[in-house]
């Protein structure tokens, strides 16, 4: 069971329809199987723009993020499933990710273009390419090799 | 003063001078080991890391070890154009390769989740401090 994260932006509405509406998304998943981890309230905000859903322009709306345990193929269906809910403006349903771990490879690119992998491999391919030439100055009055 | 430190090196070298001739009267013979075993083992030239070297240099969110998250909005828009909300390259923000692209991954999720705007940065996050000059490139640009 894999860990995902929905992210859940509610149209306005009244604190009582808003917990219902939660409740409503909440056991939409376990009704299917999986468990919720941890829920987050992000607050009421001003969306960045407009959003036209079922009908209506919102312009605010509160947004909630549960995490949560589930068999991959659920996913599927609460998309559909909250994609039909009027009260849901927008949802979407990501991996859970963990903080990533890069080793930083600035270094290496602050290079020289010479000294740069992806430069040397491109030069590489480049020259694979090339016919192969050979010099004039054999001392025969004839090229001995076929043109 | 003057006298002093000009003479001093002649003085020296007669006091060498004299020495040199002494060894050499008293002992001919082991003059060759003497001076082998007279060296200094502290005054050899000693086997360490160069101390010129700089340190490697690394883009600002491997350093402080910070992971893009979508939620996050604060930090992805510090990439955003405050003109055209469009995200700056990497020749600008001077990210990584690998970083660049986690940020530009996590900034389109924001973006298909209505936490962040397409074509606006968001005016609170205005006076947020520069993490680099769009005015100067690390690469130069064709616009
Ligand atoms: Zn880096």
């Amino acid at each position: 069971m894999p860990s995902y994260e929905a992210l859940v932006i509610l149209r306005q509405m009244p604190r009582q329809e808003v917990i219902t509406t939660l409740k409503r998304t909440a056991e939409a998943i376990f009704s299917k199987g999986g468990f919720i981890r941890k829920l987050d309230n992000l607050g009421h905000r001003t969306l960045p723009f407009r959003v036209f859903e079922h009908g209506i322009i919102h312009k605010t709306g509160t947004a909630f993020n549960i995490t949560f345990d589930s068999p991959s193929k659920v996913v599927f269906d609460l998309n559909e499933e909250y994609g039909r809910d009027v009260d849901i403006v927008r949802s979407n349903i990501f991996k859970a990710e963990e903080p990533v771990k890069i080793k930083c490879t600035l270094q290496e690119e602050l290079q020289p273009p010479a000294y740069r992998k992806g430069v040397i491999r491109m030069l590489r391919i480049a020259r694979k390419g090339q016919k192969e030439k050979y010099p004039l100055n054999t001392g025969l009055n004839y090229y001995p090799f076929q043109k | 003063m003057f006298l002093r430190t000009f003479l001093r090196p002649i003085i020296m070298h007669q006091n060498r001078r004299e020495f040199l001739r002494f060894s050499s009267s008293v002992a001919e013979a082991s003059s060759s080991e003497s001076t082998e075993s007279s060296i200094d083992e502290s005054d050899l030239p000693v086997r360490m890391e160069n101390p010129f070297r700089k340190e490697r240099v690394q883009c600002v969110l491997c350093k402080h070890q910070i992971s893009p998250d979508y939620k996050n909005v604060k930090l992805l828009s510090q990439f955003q154009s405050p003109f055209t909300g469009r995200i700056y390259g990497r020749h600008i923000t001077g990210l990584c390769k690998k970083m660049q692209r986690k940020v530009e991954q996590e900034i389109v999720k924001a973006q298909k989740s209505v936490l962040m705007g397409t074509v606006t940065k968001d005016v609170q996050f205005f006076k947020d401090p520069k993490l680099f000059d769009p005015e100067k490139p690390i690469r130069p640009h064709k616009y």
